[in-house]
């Protein structure tokens, strides 16, 4: 007669546990290892029993494997080993869970009953330019369990991942973006359609020109044209010139055949709205369906063009202060890692001509890399400008390394762009620029910074 | 192509055959029912050969491994018991049951078959059609996957590969098997985790990051709950490399991850490294203390112009000391993010939340993890949810795809 499987497979569990930890006392190891197996049991079986009570009704809460951390706002009148055993009903938990939104609007109460359907929270999303943009959740700082959201996403959630972008080959196919050229007020009406969106609020002047460059007018000659269809995968951005759009939203998650396939329509768009931009990010589901009502005129981008815009010139401002910062003698020390992080924490800042760059006798805090326009520094008591500075040259390094006040002022001749480098992001960084200072033995140059003398 | 030459084991010396004509994959995909030459034969009876060392050797390897020291899993990666290209075939498994399926791959449960009767040994083999791979564009992160797998085998908090190896037009990759199932399953169960268990959690999930980063230089990219597995002694383990990279120095610019847990930067498409690892750290503490993420929207765009604005908002009663530490972690700017930062992990693992760890003991796994499966044998299942059975009617792997592509599979 054979062993229970059950029985075997504790025996060998228990036997690797002492080869493990190779005991003294064998037996009160043996006896301690089986009451934790028994309690693990139990809470796994108390764990199994809420989930199949909790079922259909949500999470249930349970105290194992971890209790509430809101414990003391969640179930105030519950006693504590209560609460500790998991063994409060689910409708108190709910009710506690169960509380407003702050941001009502980006939260919809009905998703819990709609989560089989995985294309429902990662599908592409429309802006409607006649309609305001959703509030944003905003606040900060703490904020009471009380206004969580209890509507989330339960299921498991896929990965997303776009075309695989590498800046080596772009370097030597020598892309350049696709350019069609606008008008200035077909320019301006396309800036201020895009202004709402994250995706170009933090693009810089460089990026934003290309990307609206790259943005392509496609002209639509009838009505019932889907633009694009509800459950295709997406790789276009649009923005409306001129014309209207009805949006359709059908609740299977895809188009369907028939008359009524397109589901309800859900909201217009017109000239200055734009719709599809999950697009810019990974080819994801579209979530509506889009037909035109009539002749009218789109622009177009689509996620490749869009993402090697703003690879491209990431990667080659990254490349350009990595090089500038080889340059610089009090750097030298820095390994090729180092020299890229630090790259990281750099900040472009402009100045208009004439402004004070940095001021004598102030106590310095930044280091600046000029990266256009021209400079030129200034000594008190003498009228004439000591040296000119131009793209490339770096000044103001020795703020890295103590607190002395700057010894010569920079002005800007020309529109000046620099790069910023703080003292403490230096140091949050690499740690203190003392301890690097001392991997080689750096003599301030004054020939190579006036401001050091 | 490597096979391993020479073992040393703890119970003795083994030899494991290695025979370099056998490395060339040709003799493998030939089918035996054709009229054979001598060489044929011979180089055939050499493949079954190996074969049969292949599956003795993956029999035996569980009983002898124990944790390495992160140095000595770096030192050597070709002189490694596990993580290499083998002779083995899909007909020495018998399989069990999904465990899992991703976006192209599928997870079985699978027991070894041997000739000495039925084996008790199973594995997680995961599955990948070749054609599904190159049709959705992830032949890079496949090779990544498997380079990156083979190279971290002897963790102790990632999945060890023991074998990989391929078919006509599959590839398959073996997995020791964690028959707890996924961390996202007792989290969802559970609600939230306590503070306890989400400290030992994260402690664990810190020091798998710490070697990837300052060992391996490689980012993991796709940290989330659902792709960690909790083992037989309630340690986690780390599956799915199918988005890690080796990134050196280097940044990288290719979006991929999971909504909820990109970082700005990979959003913002400035290019990313290591340190959106740190990021979706901060969002996994979160999700344990809180159950769900801090960003959340029905419609993903939003989530993501809340992370590119970076308010993380807490609950009240969260600990300030979870608090302070998810807002380090959470960081928008990189160069003020913990972990990102000088010291590394280091300043993560000194942080005030993880005071009550012992770093040393975790990595040894000196203690249980605080749930521990219950299990009614090595392939007991139940702690995996049921998947539809795989659909019919795939694409054929044509000629034409094979000859452009299967280079590409060279190290399966
Ligand atoms: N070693 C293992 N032991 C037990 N189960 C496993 C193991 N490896 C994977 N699984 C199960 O299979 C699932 C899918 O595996 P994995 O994430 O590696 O596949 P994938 O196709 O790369 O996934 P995705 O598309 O989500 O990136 C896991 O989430 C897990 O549930």
């Amino acid at each position: 007669m054979s062993l229970p499987p059950d029985y075997a497979n504790e025996l060998s569990t228990l036997n690797r546990e002492i080869l493990k930890h190779k005991p003294a006392d064998v037996l009160q190891f043996c006896a301690n290892h089986f009451l934790r197996r028994l309690e693990s049991q139990r809470a796994e079986y108390l764990l199994a029993q809420q989930h199949s009570t909790a079922n259909g009704k949500g999470m249930a809460e349970s105290s194992f494997p971890g209790s509430n951390p809101f414990k003391s706002s969640s179930s105030p009148g519950l006693p504590a080993d209560q609460q500790a055993r998991g063994m409060h009903s689910l409708e108190e938990e709910d009710e506690n869970d169960q509380v407003a939104s702050p941001t009502a609007s980006s939260f919809p109460r009905n998703i819990m009953g709609a989560t089989n359907n995985n294309t429902n929270s990662h599908a592409d999303s429309f802006k409607a330019g006649s309609s305001p943009p959703a509030a944003a959740s905003a606040g900060t700082g703490a904020m009471d369990s009380q206004s969580f959201p209890s509507n989330y996403n339960m299921n498991r959630r896929t990965s997303v991942s776009a075309e695989s972008l590498n800046p080596q080959s772009s370097v030597n196919d020598n892309w350049t973006p696709p350019f069609h050229k606008k008008t200035a007020d077909q320019q301006q009406r396309l800036r201020a359609a895009v202004s709402g969106n994250f995706l170009f609020a933090h693009l810089d002047d460089e990026q934003s020109t290309a990307v609206l460059g790259a943005l392509q007018e496609k002209p639509i000659p009838a009505k019932d044209i889907k633009i694009i269809t509800q459950g295709d995968v997406g790789d276009y951005f649009y923005v409306v010139e001129g014309g209207t759009f009805d949006i359709y939203v059908s609740a299977s998650g895809k188009l369907e055949a028939g008359p009524d396939g397109l589901g309800k329509k859900v909201n217009t768009v017109s000239s200055g709205g734009s719709f599809g931009e999950l697009a810019l990010m990974y080819n994801a589901p579209r979530a509506a369906t889009v037909v035109s009502t009539g002749p009218s005129t789109l622009w177009a981008l689509d996620r490749v063009t869009f993402r090697r815009i703003l690879m491209d010139t990431a990667f080659q401002r990254r490349r350009m202060y990595e090089s500038f910062l080889e340059e610089v003698p009090l750097l030298q020390s820095l390994t090729p890692y180092e020299r890229s992080k630090i790259a990281d924490a750099l900040e472009t800042v402009k100045f208009p001509p004439g402004s004070h760059i940095i001021r004598e006798g102030e106590v310095g805090e930044s280091f600046f890399l000029l990266e256009s326009g021209d400079a030129e520094v200034y000594k008190r008591g003498v009228e004439k400008a000591v040296k000119m500075y131009k793209k490339g040259d770096y000044f103001g390094e020795l703020a890295l390394l103590n607190d002395a006040p700057r010894a010569a002022s920079v002005v800007s001749k020309t529109d000046v762009k620099v790069a910023k480098l703080g003292k403490d992001g230096f140091q949050r960084l690499l740690g203190p620029v003392e301890g690097i200072m001392r991997r080689i033995d750096y003599e301030a140059d004054g020939a190579v910074d006036p401001l050091a003398t | 192509m490597h096979h391993i030459t020479q073992h040393l084991h703890s119970n003795g010396h083994r030899e494991r055959q290695s025979n370099s004509s056998l490395g060339d994959r040709q003799d493998k995909k030939r089918s035996i029912f054709h009229h054979e030459s001598k060489e044929e034969k011979e180089l055939r009876e050499a493949d079954n050969a190996q074969r049969e060392t292949d599956k003795q050797f993956i029999t035996q390897w569980e009983d002898e491994t124990k944790v390495l020291s992160p140095d000595d899993i770096v030192r050597d990666p070709d002189q490694k018991q596990v993580g290499h290209s083998t002779h083995l075939r899909l007909q020495d498994f018998e399989l069990i049951k999904t465990l899992g399926t991703g976006t192209f791959a599928r997870v079985w449960l699978a027991r070894l078959l041997s000739k000495q009767g039925d084996s008790n040994k199973v594995y997680a083999l995961k599955i990948l059609r070749k054609v599904d791979v190159i049709k959705l564009k992830q032949v890079e992160h496949v090779r990544n996957e498997r380079k990156v797998l083979a190279a971290v085998a002897g963790h102790p908090f990632i999945t060890t590969m023991v074998a990989s190896f391929q078919d006509n037009d599959t590839l398959y990759m073996l997995l020791d098997y964690c028959p707890g199932g996924e961390v996202f399953s007792y989290l969802r169960r559970a609600r939230r985790f306590n503070e306890a268990t989400s400290q030992f959690y994260a402690a664990e999930i810190a020091l798998i990051l710490e070697f990837l980063h300052e060992k391996e230089g490689v980012a993991y990219r796709d940290l989330k709950p659902e792709n960690i597995l909790i083992d037989a002694e309630g340690h986690l383990k780390l599956v799915d490399f199918g988005f890690a990279k080796k990134v050196h120095n280097h940044e990288t610019y290719t979006l991929c991850g999971t909504p909820e847990y990109l970082a700005p930067e990979v959003i913002r498409n400035t290019g990313h490294g290591t340190a959106v690892d740190w990021w979706a750290f901060g969002i996994l503490i979160y999700e344990f203390l809180v159950g769900q993420p801090p960003f959340w929207d029905q419609n993903p765009m939003k989530i993501y112009e809340q992370i590119v604005d970076g308010n993380v908002r807490y609950p009240s009663a969260m600990s300030p000391d979870a608090r302070d530490l998810i807002g380090k972690l959470c960081a928008v700017d990189t160069s003020k993010r913990l972990g990102n930062m000088n010291g590394g992990a280091q300043a993560v693992k000194d942080h005030p939340w993880f005071r009550n760890i012992d770093w040393d003991e975790l990595y040894y796994r000196k203690r249980p993890g605080p749930i521990v499966p219950h299990l009614r044998g090595p392939a007991d299942t139940r702690n995996f949810d049921e998947y539809d059975p795989e659909p019919e009617g795939r694409e054929p792997y044509t000629d034409e795809l094979k000859n452009k592509w299967d280079k590409s599979f060279a190290d399966f």
